[in-house]
């Protein structure tokens, strides 16, 4: 609890931090913060055209029982994924970034991370934004888009949690870096983003449906689905994993980056 | 630099604020740091690394309101200190304990984003010292006037000189207002009048009841400064206490060192050849003796010494003036000693010989001097041989603290008292 208290203490840094990261990202570029827009956009329409239109993947009915729109279907997952490959990723960047200034001033070597994670959601809420929007247009709209907030703050905990593991890790071993990138590779199609996941309980061989099945990820973008494209209150028993899946990776998560950060200081 | 009258306060137990106990940090010194995984795996052993100690069984006590120095030469584990105090890293072995609000000034402006604006560098750099947005909206305009940056503030900080760059991140880690401000070697920026504003200001803290800890290199700063002070040495503490004899100590090893050093031999690199066609005299060395004779390359103020110059003839000439040229570091001539006309010149025959100026009490004061020497005829119309920037002389400061090139051996008397009354 000391920690959490201390970390409080420096909100005023993390908030810093954040609009640091926000304000200098595009200061030079001439579309600005339209790019936190376009980048995601021409994701969602290259994967749209690739596994929508060319390999024609079949897009479940929606909640309001007539649209089936693979890009829709596509976007509520893919705001799960974005966020947690921001974050995860984010992590190691902001704390190799903050290293010189940790050599020079004391603060929780946590605050780079969760400045990251702020800077995240906030583009996060921009997609969700849109989304919304695009829905109230296609008619597909229900009180299931309140429930986003709270899966979303699940998938923060989880997210960072995985995060400053990884920061860390990425400070003694640099390597962890490449791996990962490998392994966001990997994660990204093992998690039912780009196909249902009913696909795979047709198709795939059954370890394949194991792995994907018990990867958080798959229910987290099960859940975002439910809410925004299916319009039904994700399965208690999925809500009920998710919490508990979120806390322990979280508080396992910082416990491993109190006990090890302690000098990172030094080898940053 | 603003000369500040020290006010010394004695320790009191009862409010120590930062108490070093038996503390020792080793750094490790990886030879071939196996960042890469390749390697790690590889090697299936850890990495080659030497222990390195930083500092060794230091123990330190510093109370509230006074202002600490830490003296040493470079890699002596000062900066180490520091960052053990301001909780940067952890010590080895024994604790550091710090009681109050620490502001550590490592290195001014660390933090500042090049793209974004003086002003909004303000906030992020006074978050990172732990100052909330309430309390800098409360000091921005103060923090902007003693940056002196004037419209700059609301420019990038990448286009600032590095002038207004350590003087934006001074200005903002001195408002901070801590309990305890840690300073490493950061002072000596900025201009005259900038430099003159940090002292006054460090002064206005401390009479507020901070507590200064810094590292210098400046003496001077440390004796009209500080009211106690540790001498650091390969890691481990040499000495501690009042601070005027914590640098007398230090002062103390650093002229023998710096003699030993900088040895006995005379001509420097700095000599420049400009003698004259006459070949009847040739001034050959120029030693200078310390109080006991011996020769040395380091004087110290208000001490004896002796320049002696050693001359070879060709021919027996009468007796030529001697003198020599004391020029400053920074090229100010400071004086020029040399013999004057006398009544019944003698003669020196051929052969050689040298002869001796005497100082009984040096009126130098510290810092670097160049030497040059010359004979001139009786007459002292005509060069017999000259030598320009023949070699130099350290002068390390005495137990009095001299401030200027000169100290002007005198003595402050009592003030008189005219008694009351329109008389």
């Amino acid at each position: 609890m000391a920690y959490v208290t201390q970390v409080w203490g420096y909100r005023g840094l993390i908030g810093n931090l954040a609009q640091r990261e926000l304000k200098s990202r595009y200061k030079r570029s001439v579309l600005g913060w339209l790019w936190s827009l376009i980048n995601p956009a021409s994701t969602l329409i290259i994967y749209t055209i690739v596994f929508g239109t060319i390999m024609r993947i079949p897009p479940p009915v929606a909640g309001n029982g007539e649209l089936k729109s693979f890009a829709l279907f596509l976007f509520s997952a893919l705001i799960v994924w974005n966020f947690f490959n921001g974050v995860v990723v984010g992590s190691m960047g902001a704390l190799i970034g903050a290293g010189p200034l940790l050599k020079k001033v004391y603060f929780p070597p946590e605050c780079p991370a969760i400045a990251n994670v702020l800077t995240v959601l906030i583009q996060t809420g921009i997609e969700a934004g849109i989304l919304v929007a695009v829905m109230i247009v296609v008619g597909n709209v229900s009180w299931t888009f309140l429930l986003f907030p709270y899966i979303l703050v699940l998938l923060m905990l989880f997210s960072l949690g995985i995060g400053m593991v990884l920061s860390l890790l990425n400070v003694y071993l640099r390597d962890i870096n490449y791996l990962v990138g490998i392994a966001m590779n990997l994660l990204f199609y093992g998690t039912p983003i780009v196909y249902p996941y009913t696909l795979v309980e047709e198709n795939a061989p059954r370890w394949a449906e194991i792995v994907v099945t018990i990867n958080p990820l798959t229910q987290f973008v099960g859940a975002s689905r439910d809410v925004f494209y299916l319009l039904q209150a994700p399965s208690p028993a999925r809500i009920i994993g998710l919490t508990a899946v979120s806390f322990v990776t979280f508080a396992a998560g910082w416990a491993i980056f109190v006990a090890k950060s302690k000098d990172v200081s030094e080898e940053l | 630099m603003t000369l500040l009258l020290p006010d010394r306060r004695t320790t009191d137990a009862a409010d120590v604020v930062v108490s070093v106990d038996d503390v020792s940090k080793r750094f490790r010194l990886y030879k071939d740091r196996s960042t890469s995984l390749k390697e790690r795996v590889t090697r299936l052993r850890r990495s080659v690394y030497d222990e390195y100690w930083a500092l060794k069984n230091v123990s330190l006590e510093v109370s509230k309101g006074t202002t600490y120095g830490l003296i040493g030469h470079n890699g002596s584990g000062k900066s180490t200190l520091l960052r053990l105090m301001a909780g940067i890293h952890r010590p080895t072995s024994g604790t550091v304990d710090v009681r109050g609000r620490v502001s550590a000034l490592l290195e001014l402006g660390a933090g500042f984003h090049p793209e974004l604006t003086g002003r909004e560098n303000v906030y992020l750099n006074g978050s990172i010292l732990g100052l909330g947005r309430k309390a800098i909206n409360a000091k921005i305009d103060e923090i902007v006037e003693f940056a002196g940056l004037g419209e700059f503030i609301d420019s990038p900080v990448k286009i600032y000189s590095s002038g207004m760059f350590v003087r934006l991140g001074f200005s903002v880690a001195v408002h901070v207002e801590p309990d305890i401000l840690i300073i490493d070697e950061v002072i000596a920026v900025g201009d005259e009048d900038f430099q003159r504003r940090c002292f006054d200001h460090l002064y206005r803290l401390r009479s507020q009841g901070a507590t200064i800890i810094m590292v210098t290199h400046s003496l001077n700063l440390v004796q009209t400064m500080c009211d106690n002070a540790a001498w650091l040495d390969h890691g481990e503490l040499r000495a501690v206490g009042a601070a005027p004899d914590v640098v007398h100590q230090y002062l103390d090893e650093v002229n023998v060192v710096e003699a030993e050093r900088m040895g006995v031999a005379t001509t420097d690199a700095v000599e420049v050849e400009a003698r004259s066609a006459h070949d009847l005299i040739s001034i050959d060395e120029v030693e200078f003796l310390g109080p006991g004779g011996t020769p040395t390359r380091v004087a110290v103020t208000r001490e004896p010494l002796t320049v002696r110059m050693h001359w070879t003839t060709r021919e027996p000439i009468e007796v030529p003036l001697f003198s020599f040229a004391v020029e400053s570091e920074a090229g100010v001539y400071v004086a020029n000693p040399g013999m004057r006309t006398g009544d019944e010149p003698g003669k020196l025959p051929v052969g050689s010989g040298y002869v001796d100026y005497r100082i009984d009490e040096l009126a130098l004061g510290p810092g670097q001097y160049t030497f040059s020497v010359a004979a001139h005829d009786h007459s002292g119309t005509t060069v017999l041989d000259k030598r320009e920037r023949f070699l130099t002389l350290r002068v390390q400061p005495g137990p009095r603290v001299v401030f200027g090139l000169v100290d002007m051996l005198g003595r402050w008397e009592l003030p008189v008292d005219r008694g009351a009354g329109d008389g």
